[in-house]
């Protein structure tokens, strides 16, 4: 369900970049229309079956209910119009679980991405030395799968296999309190080397001549990382808030393997865990339901994160 | 521009039209008069997680060339097999058998997943093989239907450190009460003397089994979910009360610091099933010799109960074209003393016949547990299980509930009772989501 949201949000945030749009070109006759289909058709059709399709599907799916006679009646599934989502909006697990991801999205997107930025800043900076080294150490956790990421910190975590038990055994970083901030901790730990690239390309981009004026005009190394460098990359922090955003929503490994380690997380600990629980029942109707609003919740969180962004920009 | 819109919304809805069409067409299957044997060679599918079945599978291949089945092994079942059937159902391409747990029968029944093998006469003799409340539970309470050939049984009984007691003059419990006094005890030395699982509902289910409580019941018309019944509550109220006063530990189950705590001598019993004598074996290596198995203890002095956790069966899909094969491989596999003797070999399977109970290697002492024949015990405690225990149709979601509650309740949110409470709702609007009749 990720992919369209995805691919709107990548093509969407560089454009807040582009300032005021140019004129509209001349219309022009398309050329070679024949290679066009050629190139677009391998995308084109995998796009229709492996997204399209199943998409379609599963909302076909949350209209249906099933009925049956007697205990174990054979069903039928019929239409059933919105009564699934009548269930979903009930459900009042679900919308804790909403809850929980997105106070986990408010503290952990800002602080992931402003290291994110820092790191990003400092390799970019002429004052850092052995910076291939730091650049690829800032990058490898992101390169562990994220499940084992998941199994070494809870790990760590742990009041008695820890090796620093000296602080496990008296602060409970799986208890009910803490536990999420523990995930949180491990989310960051993947996802600021990656987050990190894509601000450091950014910062790349920017022409020297820019550098070069500012040193004339005599702004030093913090002057110039505020006032040239931070407004220059916003259109790489806007896209990397926004994949942030849609990952927070979307929590699944992190918190399923930390089940092994804490009582605290349970089944329906985020949206996407409350969806695997329901497709294994197996109630396939409401499970599709489920998915259809947390991609809708997604889609408009994303957007209006953008068009915020974009307002400021323009104000 | 209105026109593509269009133009791309109808070849749209033609492809999911068709796309569903395809999924629907695999579901049917007709009734079940067709248990005859196919003209020609058959090839079946089999999909199991028990290690080393492979072994089995290979004598019965070498013995029939006309039925070859082929082995496709997965996680156990509630750990993603059961929900790779349930999709491989819904996609019509489910394995011809598979293995699926007492508990799950029901899950996989309202599903329409399961063919009825009453309809076979081979199996239908074959009943007095089995031990009744074996049958019973997949026969899901029926006289004329059955949905699973019995493979193996789960009867419980009390594994304990005789090293520990004997050491420290503890005499081993044999009644709840006397559990309790010696928890105590223990308690008093440092150890514990079991631990509470909060994510083995099914063991939970087994107490409740032994306690002669029900938690399903099933009139044909509708269920009654009942996991507040004065058994079910009378045992919640009992282990809340031992994790209450910090006599019990609550570590993860089947996690490295569970392992660790019984490998190091922390914890001293484990109220488990015949299965977990190897469970103990592989985790708490440390500890060889120094355990014994007792029959679990009672709730009246001299009661002769026994509760099970696990046990399964091997089920035919629906949609199998070769149902006789199917049934007949199935009965093969979980009676001739070949198929049981290579199973008890490779995975410790303790088979669900009569017979088997009696096989050569189930007669020796284990030299884990001292000598002792630990599998005389659990063969006395397979005669005292209940046959009467009905499980719900949705067991996956009732075991996740209920988890969640005990998994607050160990952390000192809520106690079991509350958990059974929330479970016993979560469940009845579970079964009403999917129009399943249950009585309020």
């Amino acid at each position: 369900m990720t992919a369209p949201v995805t691919t709107t949000g990548a093509s969407a945030a560089p454009r807040t970049s582009a300032g005021p749009s140019p004129a509209p070109r001349p219309r022009r006759r398309v050329q070679h229309p024949g290679a066009i289909i050629a190139f677009v058709a391998p995308f084109g059709l995998l796009y229709l079956l492996f997204y399209v399709v199943p998409i379609g599907y599963a909302i076909y799916q949350s209209l249906l209910v099933v009925e049956r006679e007697g205990t174990f009646g054979e069903a039928t599934e019929v239409f059933g119009g919105l009564t699934q989502y009548a269930l979903v909006f009930q459900n009042e697990p679900f919308w804790t679980s909403v809850g929980r991801v997105l106070a986990f999205g408010v503290v952990q997107v800002p602080i992931m991405l402003g290291l994110a930025l820092l790191f990003a800043l400092l390799l970019d900076s002429p004052l850092l030395r052995g910076k291939k080294f730091f650049r690829l150490a800032f990058f490898v956790p992101y390169a562990v799968p994220g499940v084992i990421a998941a199994i070494m910190w809870g790990f760590l975590f742990s009041p008695n296999l820890s090796p620093f038990q000296e602080l496990t055994r008296n602060v409970d970083f799986l208890g009910a309190d803490l536990v999420l901030w523990s995930i949180a901790n491990v989310v960051t730990w993947v996802f600021v080397g990656y987050n990190m690239l894509i601000i450091y390309s950014s910062l790349l981009a920017i022409p020297a001549e820019i550098y070069e004026a500012a040193v004339l005009d005599g702004a030093g190394q913090g002057r110039i990382a505020w006032s040239i460098k931070i407004p220059l990359v916003r259109p790489a922090l806007i896209l990397t808030a926004i994949f942030s955003i849609i990952g927070t929503l979307q929590l699944l490994a992190e918190p399923q393997v930390f089940r092994s380690f804490s009582s605290a997380v349970t089944s329906t600990y985020t949206p996407n865990m409350t969806i695997y629980a329901t497709s294994s029942i197996p109630n396939v109707n409401l499970a599709a339901a489920f998915s259809v609003v947390l991609a809708l919740a997604t889609f408009i969180l994303s957007f209006t994160f953008l068009r915020i962004t974009r307002k400021k920009a323009e104000a | 521009m209105r026109h593509t819109k269009r133009a791309v919304a109808a070849a749209l809805l033609t492809t999911v039209a068709i796309a569903m069409v395809g999924c629907s067409a695999g579901g049917g299957g007709s009734d079940a008069a067709y248990c005859e044997p196919a003209d020609g060679d058959v090839n079946l599918t089999f999909t199991s997680w028990i290690p080393g079945i492979e072994d089995a599978v290979a004598i019965w291949n070498a013995d029939n060339p006309d039925i070859q089945v082929e082995v496709q092994t997965g996680p156990s079942g509630n750990a993603g097999t059961y929900q790779n059937f349930f999709n491989q159902l819904e996609a019509g391409n489910a394995p011809d058998l598979g293995q699926i747990e007492y508990d799950a029968l029901p899950n996989f029944r309202v599903q329409d997943g399961l063919e009825n093998l009453a309809a076979c006469e081979d199996i239908v003799a074959a009943e007095d093989q089995f031990l009744p409340w074996t049958w019973s539970q997949a026969s899901l309470g029926t006289d004329d239907e059955l949905y699973g050939v019995p493979q193996d049984q789960g009867p419980m009984g009390l594994f304990y450190r005789s090293d520990l007691f004997e050491q420290n003059g503890i005499p081993v419990p044999t009644t709840w009460d006397e559990y309790k006094a010696a928890a105590e005890q223990i308690r008093a030395l440092g150890g514990y003397i079991t631990n509470f699982s909060q994510t083995d509902i099914n063991q939970f289910a087994g107490f409740v089994w032994q306690a002669g409580g029900q938690w399903f019941q099933n009139d044909g018309d509708e269920w009654t979910v009942d996991l507040t019944s004065e058994e079910s509550t009378k045992v919640a109220e009992y282990w809340q009360d031992l994790i209450a006063n910090d006599l019990v530990s609550t570590y993860p189950a089947w996690t490295d610091e569970w392992n660790n705590a019984y490998n190091s001598g922390e914890v001293w019993t484990w109220n488990s099933a015949v299965w977990g004598a190897n469970s103990i074996l592989s985790g708490a290596p440390d500890t060889a010799g120094n355990w014994s198995v007792a029959l679990a203890p009672q709730w009246e002095a001299g009661g002769e109960t026994a509760g099970n956790w696990g046990g399964s069966s091997v089920a035919v899909f629906k949609g199998t074209e070769h149902l006789y094969e199917a049934a007949k491989f199935a009965l093969w596999l979980n009676t001739s003393e070949e198929a049981l003797t290579s199973l008890n070999q490779t995975a410790q399977i303790y088979p669900a016949t009569t017979a088997g109970l009696e096989l050569p290697v189930l007669k020796e002492g284990v030299d884990f547990y001292g000598g002792q024949k630990i599998y005389d015990v659990f063969a006395e405690a397979a005669t005292q299980v209940s046959p009467d225990f009905t499980w719900g149709p949705t067991m996956t979601q009732t075991y996740a509930d209920v988890s969640d509650g005990f998994k607050a309740a160990a952390s000192g949110d809520g106690t079991l009772v509350d958990a059974l409470t929330k479970g016993q709702a979560s469940t009845i609007s579970t079964l009403e989501a999917q129009s399943i009749p249950v009585a309020e």
